[in-house]
């Protein structure tokens, strides 16, 4: 009997390799590999769902691609994060809050989280576990103990492989900061040591940062996932194997290649939805993972994806990968949502999101689904220029998502209200307009807050403004060369400012200084707009007739900001003439005049709205004849606002 | 008894459409300070906007976008200008405290004041209105202490439940049940301000006390006059904002309308119900002459009593009015 089982389990291992084999990662028209693999990853995990722990073994090969001798390794261990003292913790509770937790009360040790190796071993060189200790190489914090570092008793020579063998335990946090446990729902991400990136001449390895997100190499995962049998789980590629273990549990096992991250998630009240997306490359399974509670948001989930994955198709270049995972997490677990690891994305959502909102689930779902470009295959470096990743991806986000839902309507469109995208990036910039540039590593900007507006929203806004310098068709083609030219090669600042210079065909480094490079603000306005009588000291005057007096009219254009940015100003006389000038915005300000037999009604700048990076619209026109429209539907809603709420106190008395 | 129940709801309508005077005064202090409240708001748009085509999305729309632009850009003090309207805000149930009293004798005497006698009434009346308004935070609170329990509770069921919808099932139901205790909290307390009215009570705790017993008495007849006039009320809002959605964006004037009538309309449902209660009370309460009670001099305490408990002590002048007692007849509930 015993033997029978053996043998059973033996054909049963290897049909499932079998399987694991036939199952390609990619979608039909793509054979790998695609990046240079410099890491190969064998994880077999252990998750208890009671204890929220994942007990593993991991092998790690590591191919020394780097040109030169590596005697030490470093990894990151970022569930250490989830410790009172540690960096991340610091800078949230500096700052007051981190995405949706609060840590105005104090720690909650629900929050805590953990990795702890319990033994590391590098084949053929034997036991290192003693070897292991943290470093700390941004801000020297003892107590911090993301990043993990350990020395080899020789040196793995340029060309050769070293294979590490690791055991740990993953201990979650209740869900933090893009992974943990909320109920029997699970995101395990950043959940395993993972080797940092020799870049540069360096190991690049950062400590876990309240700002930033990931960097890490290619190459590929095999995990095994063993888990109570009545989950259902979703992670990063593609599933290629699901064993009944007999004692209640199974082993699920996933394969993926060319990414440079694993996350999972298990719930065993998901629901599976699944999907398919036929792009240039062939057809991509979507798959949904998502709770009953939330079917109101399912096809929302489903359309976005579509026309996402449609629009980065046409747009940019194709998904070259099998299956996408969008995960939906529970409620509650709002902190797993919106996040992004490779082939595999959370979105979120509220049962009672009203269609006309567009935040959720749609705008979160595009963003993330859009880092697969970005973050996923382009992967460049997040901690230091998180912008090349976050705000080229928002301003894609802005790109998809106006052309999907209407320019001014694709975030509001309800009750008679309306935004747009790029209106909420552009709001989310000027708050924080002279706080940081976008090309200082991004883990040291000045705040929480300063690193949102600037990473997101300034490079969105900054990439919208440059549309009025380049043209909409030129920007799209160089994100489309730059992201094929690329991807899976971890390109720097400079490669995407070098490709949209060379696409555009000319040298922008006068905006990449002051808007890449510097703290600059933009801020142009129209100061005086007005037409006089040329005749007016003639006391003998005849009459003010409309067409036949001569007026002189003088616009008085200012630079308040230190930008320097080209302006179009739009003068509109009321004889019907319009006339366009325009002003290489220089000097601190320009004057215009005119004589003519019309007087002057507005003088705009940037009339055709795309000076994003603009800090005040307000000081943007003037316009001679009073404009009380919107001061008086705001008054209007101002006064019936305060009216009901008074008669709502007077009723309690 | 039953049929004095009769056409309540009508007859409270019936006497807010023959005294609309106090409808319009109350409106317009309403309005006033409603004006007030946004002057700060209308002048700093008017500031930055008179001029400015910046504002033509929030015209010909609602540029939400434009809206936060204004909030947020800090040469408009907008939300400064929220301050200051709270305060507005705030002024008006301290001017309905002072005017209740005037306008439950307009209604208890069904007849047109003079602003003399109104304003003699609502003085004669307002420290003891005072005094009841600080009673009524007691229920008040508690109810809103339940509220924010029941919204732990949920919170916390919710949290643990698979479902999305648990917590707000059980909020749901919970609200309503508060907003029914509120609406029963204000009915009682409307009582006391009429029993105060019309019997001339001067100790509020007594007279709340007692008005607890008539309205616990009378529950059903009172709560159900109470939830229909609050049902027009809250139709007439859910109508009006309806109808304000579907206005074109530009028609501000029109808007500006609708939006008053919402105002008006809440306002006449809350002197409705104040007048339904008044005419219940007379239906049931053998009601002193007008005359009878002076309201620019406050009566002592037991001398109301005493007339309340003695039908001897009825002005002669006034003979042919029934004699009154101490409180209305509980009527046979329905």
């Amino acid at each position: 009997m015993r033997r029978k089982r053996l043998v059973f389990a033996v054909v049963a291992i290897l049909l499932s390799t079998l399987a694991a084999r036939g199952q390609s990662t990619f979608a039909p028209k793509v054979s790998g590999p695609l990046s240079q693999r410099v890491v190969a990853y064998q994880i077999d995990a252990r998750y208890e769902p009671d204890k929220h722990t994942v007990d593993a073994t991991e092998t790690l090969t590591y191919h020394n691609l780097t040109g030169r001798a590596l005697d030490r390794f470093p990894f990151h261990l970022y569930l250490n994060a989830f410790q009172p003292k540690s960096t991340w913790v610091h800078v949230a509770h500096r700052d007051g809050s981190f995405r949706t937790s609060s840590f105005e009360e104090g720690w909650d040790p629900k929050h805590s989280g953990s990795n702890d190796v319990t033994s590391l071993e590098a084949v053929g060189m034997g036991d290192l576990t003693k070897q292991m200790k943290f470093v700390s190489p941004d801000d020297g914090n003892p107590d911090d103990k993301t990043v993990m570092e350990v020395a080899l008793p020789r040196s793995v020579e340029p060309g050769q492989d070293v294979t590490f063998k690791i055991k740990f335990r993953a201990t979650f946090p209740e869900v933090v900061a893009r992974t943990g446990y909320k109920r029997a729902f699970l995101l395990a991400g950043q959940w395993f040591p993972k080797v940092g990136v020799w870049w540069n001449g360096a190991w690049n390895c950062h400590q876990f940062h309240a700002m930033t997100e990931f960097f890490a190499d290619f190459g590929t995962y095999d995990v095994k996932i063993t888990l109570p049998k009545n989950y259902v789980i979703g992670a990063t590629g593609v599933q290629t194997s699901d064993t009944d273990n007999g004692n209640g549990t199974k082993t699920v096992a996933f394969h993926a290649e060319d990414v440079h991250d694993f996350a999972w998630t298990a719930d065993p009240n998901f629901k599976v939805l699944d999907s398919e997306f036929d792009g240039s490359v062939g057809a991509v399974k979507v798959r949904l993972l998502t709770y009953d509670s939330h079917k109101s948001s399912w096809q929302r989930y489903l359309d976005v994806m579509q026309g996402t994955m449609k629009h980065f198709d046409d747009w940019y270049g194709p998904y070259p990968y099998a299956q996408i995972t969008v995960v939906d997490p529970p409620h509650g677990a709002f902190e797993a949502g919106g996040m992004e690891y490779p082939t595999f994305i959370t979105g979120a959502t509220v049962w009672w999101a009203p269609k006309g909102q567009k935040e959720l689930p749609e705008v979160a779902t595009e963003h993330e689904f859009g880092h697969q470009y970005w973050y996923g295959m382009v992967a460049t470096n997040e901690f230091e220029n998180a912008w090349l990743d976050e705000g080229i991806n928002s301003y894609t986000e802005v790109k998809v998502m106006a052309s999907l839902y209407g320019k001014n309507t694709d975030v509001l469109n309800w009750l008679g209200a309306q935004m747009g995208d790029a209106a909420e990036q552009r709001l989310s910039y000027i708050r924080v307009a002279e706080t940081d540039s976008l090309s200082q590593p991004s883990y040291q900007d000045m705040s929480i807050g300063s690193y949102g507006g600037v990473t997101y929203g300034k490079t969105a806004t900054m990439l919208l403004t440059l549309e009025a310098v380049v043209g909409e068709q030129t920007l799209q083609k160089a994100l489309r060369t730059y992201f094929m030219k690329y991807r899976f090669t971890h390109p720097t600042q400079e490669d995407f400012l070098r490709t949209v210079n060379e696409v555009a065909g000319q040298d922008l480094g006068w905006y990449w200084q002051q808007a890449v490079y510097g703290t600059q603000v933009l801020d142009y306005k129209v100061r005086r707009a007005d037409s006089t009588r040329v005749d007016w000291p003639n006391k003998d005057a005849p009459e003010e007739k409309k067409g036949e007096t001569l007026y002189q009219t003088d616009v008085l254009l200012q630079r308040l900001g230190d930008f320097i940015f080209p302006v179009v100003a739009e003068v509109k006389f009321d004889d019907g003439e319009t006339i366009r000038e325009t002003w290489d915005g220089q000097d601190r300000w320009k004057r215009f005049v005119y004589r003519k037999k019309a007087k002057v009604l507005s003088v705009e700048i940037d009339p055709d709205h795309q000076l994003t990076m603009d800090r005040d619209y307000l000081n943007n026109s003037i316009a001679t004849e009073p404009q009380r429209g919107a001061t008086q539907k705001i008054a209007t809603y101002w006064t019936f606002l305060t009216q009901f709420c008074a008669q709502m106190l007077g009723w309690l008395t | 008894m039953a049929d004095d129940n009769r056409g309540l709801v009508a007859a409270g309508a019936v006497l807010v459409w023959r005294r609309q005077r106090v409808l319009w005064w109350v409106f317009a202090v309403n309005l006033v300070l409603g004006l007030l409240g946004a002057a700060g708001a209308r002048s700093e748009l008017g500031r930055v906007l008179q001029h400015s085509l910046a504002g033509n999305g929030l015209t010909r729309g609602f540029d939400f976008g434009m809206f936060l632009e204004l909030v947020n850009q800090p040469t408009v003090n907008l939300m400064r200008s929220a301050g200051g309207s709270f305060l507005f805000a705030a002024l008006f149930p301290l001017f309905m405290i002072f005017v209740t009293g005037g306008i439950l004798a307009v209604y208890r005497e069904d007849r047109r004041f003079t602003a003399g006698d109104f304003f003699a009434a609502s003085g004669a009346f307002f420290w003891r209105f005072v005094r009841v308004a600080l009673f009524s935070l007691i229920p008040f609170g508690i109810l809103g202490f339940g509220l924010w329990a029941v919204n732990k509770l949920s919170d916390y069921i919710g949290d643990r439940s698979v479902s999305a919808q648990t917590g707000f099932y059980i909020l749901l139901p919970s609200a309503i049940l508060v907003t029914l205790l509120v609406l029963f909290v204000r009915l009682w307390f409307d009582i006391a301000q009429v029993r105060a009215v019309v019997q001339d009570e001067h100790v509020m705790w007594r007279n709340l006390w007692k008005a607890l017993g008539i309205t616990r008495r009378n529950v059903m007849t009172l709560f159900r006059v109470y939830l229909c006039i609050s049902g027009v009320a809250w139709v007439t809002l859910a109508a009006g904002l309806f109808l304000w959605a579907k206005l074109p964006p530009t028609a501000t004037p029109v808007t500006f309308l609708l939006l008053e009538f919402i105002i008006l309309m809440q306002l006449l449902t809350r002197l409705w119900q104040r007048a339904s209660a008044v005419t219940w009370y007379k239906r049931h309460a053998a009601v002193f002459p007008s005359d009878a009670v002076d309201y620019t001099i406050a009566a002592p305490a037991e001398l109301v009593e005493s007339v309340a408990a003695s039908p001897d002590q009825v002005p002669a002048s006034r003979s042919d009015t029934p004699a009154p007692s101490a409180e209305p007849e509980a009527p046979a509930e329905q």
